[in-house]
């Protein structure tokens, strides 16, 4: 018997994710057969506000773009506004500009870790997991005054130099970290509960990742070898040692544990970064912001994130104010067609687990 | 019995004394303010020492903690949502954009002020808050609450006309149901 | 690298004959400008012949005094790791494109933000009417004309800041009961 099928509305108030976005979606019995995103809880205009500041006062909004990590989206416009201008970084600010990042990838994956699991009903991780990310935090906080906002990368390198011993803070945190990892496994990735609501759930093919513009740990995680810092290199990536790890299967285990080996790559490359630092300048000033015009143009830059290509277009007009900033954001391909295609034949208890997994962030899409 | 002032006065102060110490709280996290929810919740900073915990649906919560600056697609669904929720209840504003707009103040599509469409009794100012803020922010709630100031339920019932026309001036395509107040 | 984007701009001349091309810049980029009847086909023909398979990003800028809408596509090859900026531009009273998603399929939400904040119709395209703004009366708001802070001003309550610069010791202390030592007052601005 053909079970009669019933409208579900999951959200807009927080269906286990970071930020507001509704899922319209008709179930027969416990299966979806259609799920539909609705989005614009959360829409601010930043494209149209950064029109009406300056470049550097544009700048402050970029990381209210998205929450769990903004520095992606700073190192963006940094880059665009750099690469428009054609100012030159100093060597120093390169490398506090990679540690800068990949404690953030760190602080990000610890978010999703408790995230992940949290929609599974495993409470402890989010304890355990944001607990530590606390520690990050402290270093940010250290290093930039702010917890969650750091304002820190901006155009012509970085806005204060490291403090007397904050390396080895750095090196202590990650040491700390690296053993927290351990108990991550155990309890996670041991688990059969995580096991099993977990495999063979939410699964991407090879094509259809390709052709759908996956990108990031998603994309990895489907068995395609693709980060935009081997292949489209930028500050001193190039230089460092590292390596991009990869998973078959395309289902949110897959991508769980492509996230997992990512933090331990970070964890080599900051450490990496600490040793290799040079010393020297760390900013090349930019004159008086009320007065600083950018030529003609446009330029485009993108970074690496936790949950992909994040990118960020200007265009110039040769006046002191931006004449338009596009955000390109990863969420913006996974969370709207890429999810409403996934969803079909899944169960209803997965929702929240498969937008968890594809790194779902509502205020990235409709910024 | 019930209708003697002084006794009413004593069951006032118990039943203060009682929601103070266990208040739920419904996190409306917009985008921003979400980030420093969890935090907050778990091990370092640990909000349930004071009573503060999640509730998982508007009609168990005591607390509407609005994380941030609302759009006006937002603010239609909390209006509903603060509506949905059984008495006592209480708002709170949390972050600079609820007080005056913060760095959205000419933003075509954020409300402003949120005290002239929600009764709100605890404003925690920042962009973001830091967790100490948050419960501090918490703290000062349940002083009110044990000091019986912590009134705005009843003066959204009081007002309703007032929020109502405030209400709708933004939103113009009002279709909710009537909550028996 | 320098040969490799001479090649790309051969193909592309080859193929479409509107294709203006600049080739001035020092990263891996080349940019096209075509007539926006040409789109579809370029588009396609990057995708399908010479692997630029990524669709990095669709915006669009609006060139108020020209009376035109630039759309600009960013797609980008994996294997030859070059990105390819696409771009045209349409009447800003009459904008009309071809539907794109059919391409990649993606395309679908730019689509609907470009209709929703620009007003840039897409003949063909299949989508709710809304995306972002609900109920939204005005003009379509990314567009160069519409003043976001008149507009905010007009619709929402706003509550009066203080005057900069102004001393609020004196109200600090009042509230908290204390008193400012007289050392201190001079120190006023």
């Amino acid at each position: 018997m053909r079970e009669k099928a019933t409208t579900l509305y999951i959200g807009p108030q927080h269906p286990g994710i970071t930020g507001n976005m509704m899922v319209k979606v008709q179930v027969e019995g416990d299966t979806i057969v259609k799920a539909r995103t609705e989005v614009g809880y959360l829409h601010r205009a930043f494209e149209k506000l950064q029109e009406s500041r300056n470049w550097l006062q544009s700048f402050t909004l970029l990381c209210r773009f998205c929450v769990p990590e903004p520095d992606p989206v700073e190192e963006s416009y940094a880059r665009a506004v750099e690469l428009l201008e054609g100012r030159e970084v100093p060597e120093r600010a390169k490398y506090i500009r990679v540690l800068m990042l990949e404690l953030a990838r760190m602080a990000s994956y610890m978010l999703w870790y408790g995230g992940q699991n949290g929609s599974l009903g495993l409470y402890t991780m989010g304890q355990w997991s944001v607990g530590d990310r606390n520690y990050i935090l402290d270093l940010f906080e250290e290093l930039t005054g702010g917890r969650v906002y750091h304002m820190y990368i901006w155009p012509g390198g970085v806005r204060r130099d490291l403090p007397d011993g904050f390396a080895d803070k750095v090196l202590r945190t990650m040491d700390y970290l690296e053993k927290r990892l351990k108990d991550y496994d155990d309890l996670m990735f041991e688990n059969t509960i995580f096991q099993k609501r977990t495999q063979g759930v939410g699964i991407i093919s090879k094509e259809k990742a390709v052709e759908w513009g996956v990108v990031g740990p998603v994309l990895r995680g489907c068995g395609i070898k693709s980060d935009i810092r081997i292949d489209d290199p930028y500050e001193v990536y190039d230089k460092l040692d590292f390596i991009v790890p990869t998973q078959e299967g395309g289902d949110i285990w897959a991508r769980a544990l492509v996230r997992r080996q990512e933090i331990r790559q970070s964890i080599r490359i900051i450490r990496q970064v600490i040793e290799k630092m040079p010393s020297g300048e760390f900013y090349n000033r930019i004159p008086n912001p009320h007065k600083w015009t950018l030529p003609k143009g446009d330029a485009y830059a993108r970074t690496e994130a936790t949950r992909g290509e994040v990118g960020m277009y200007i265009v110039s007009d040769g006046s002191t104010h931006p004449r338009r900033t596009h955000f390109r954001g990863a969420a913006y391909v996974h969370g709207i067609t890429l999810l409403e295609d996934l969803l079909i034949g899944e169960n209803v208890a997965d929702i929240s687990a498969i937008m968890n997994s594809l790194g779902t962030c509502p205020p990235e899409i409709e910024r | 019995m019930m209708n003697d002032k002084n006794s009413q006065k004593i069951v006032d102060i118990i039943q203060n004394w009682a929601r103070k110490h266990s208040i739920w709280v419904l996190a409306y996290g917009t985008g921003c303010g979400a980030i420093e929810i969890p935090p907050t919740m778990t091990s370092r900073y640990d909000a349930e020492r004071l009573g503060v915990r999640g509730a998982a649906t508007p009609r168990q919560a005591d607390v509407l903690l609005i994380t941030g600056y609302l759009t006006v697609k937002t603010m239609k669904r909390v209006i509903r949502v603060y509506e949905q929720m059984q008495d006592p209840k209480y708002v709170i504003g949390f972050g600079s954009c609820t007080i005056n707009g913060g760095m959205y103040y000419d933003s075509y599509n954020t409300i402003k002020v949120l005290d002239k469409y929600l009764p709100v009794d605890v404003y925690i100012n920042g962009c973001m808050p830091r967790p100490e803020a948050v419960l501090s922010g918490f703290a000062q709630l349940q002083k009110r609450i044990a000091e019986g100031r912590a009134n705005g339920a009843q003066q959204y019932k009081d007002n309703l006309e007032w929020y109502r026309a405030n209400q709708k001036k933004i939103i113009p395509n009002w279709i909710m149901p009537d909550y028996n107040w | 690298m320098k040969e490799l984007k001479e090649s790309i701009i051969k193909r592309i001349k080859a193929n479409f004959a509107d294709a203006v091309e600049r080739n001035d810049f020092k990263d891996n980029r080349l940019d096209f400008s075509v007539k926006k009847e040409t789109i579809p086909a370029i588009l396609f023909y990057l995708k399908d012949e010479m692997g630029f398979v990524h669709l990095s990003d669709v915006n669009c800028v609006d060139w108020l005094e020209d009376g035109e809408l630039e759309v600009v596509f960013i797609v980008w090859s994996p294997a030859d790791k070059i990105k390819v900026f696409v771009r045209t531009r349409l009447d800003r009273d009459n904008a009309v494109m071809d539907n794109l998603d059919m391409i990649w399929r993606q395309m679908n939400t730019y689509e609907r933000e470009l209709r929703e904040m620009f007003g840039v119709q897409f003949t063909g395209l299949e989508a709710p009417e809304e995306f972002i703004l609900e109920d939204w009366q005005g003009p379509p708001p990314f567009r160069r004309d519409f003043d976001s802070a008149a507009y905010a001003e007009k619709t929402f309550w706003h509550r009066p800041g203080r005057e900069d610069a102004q001393d609020v010791r004196e109200s600090i202390a009042d509230r908290d009961g204390e008193e400012i030592p007289d050392f201190a007052k001079k120190y006023s601005r």
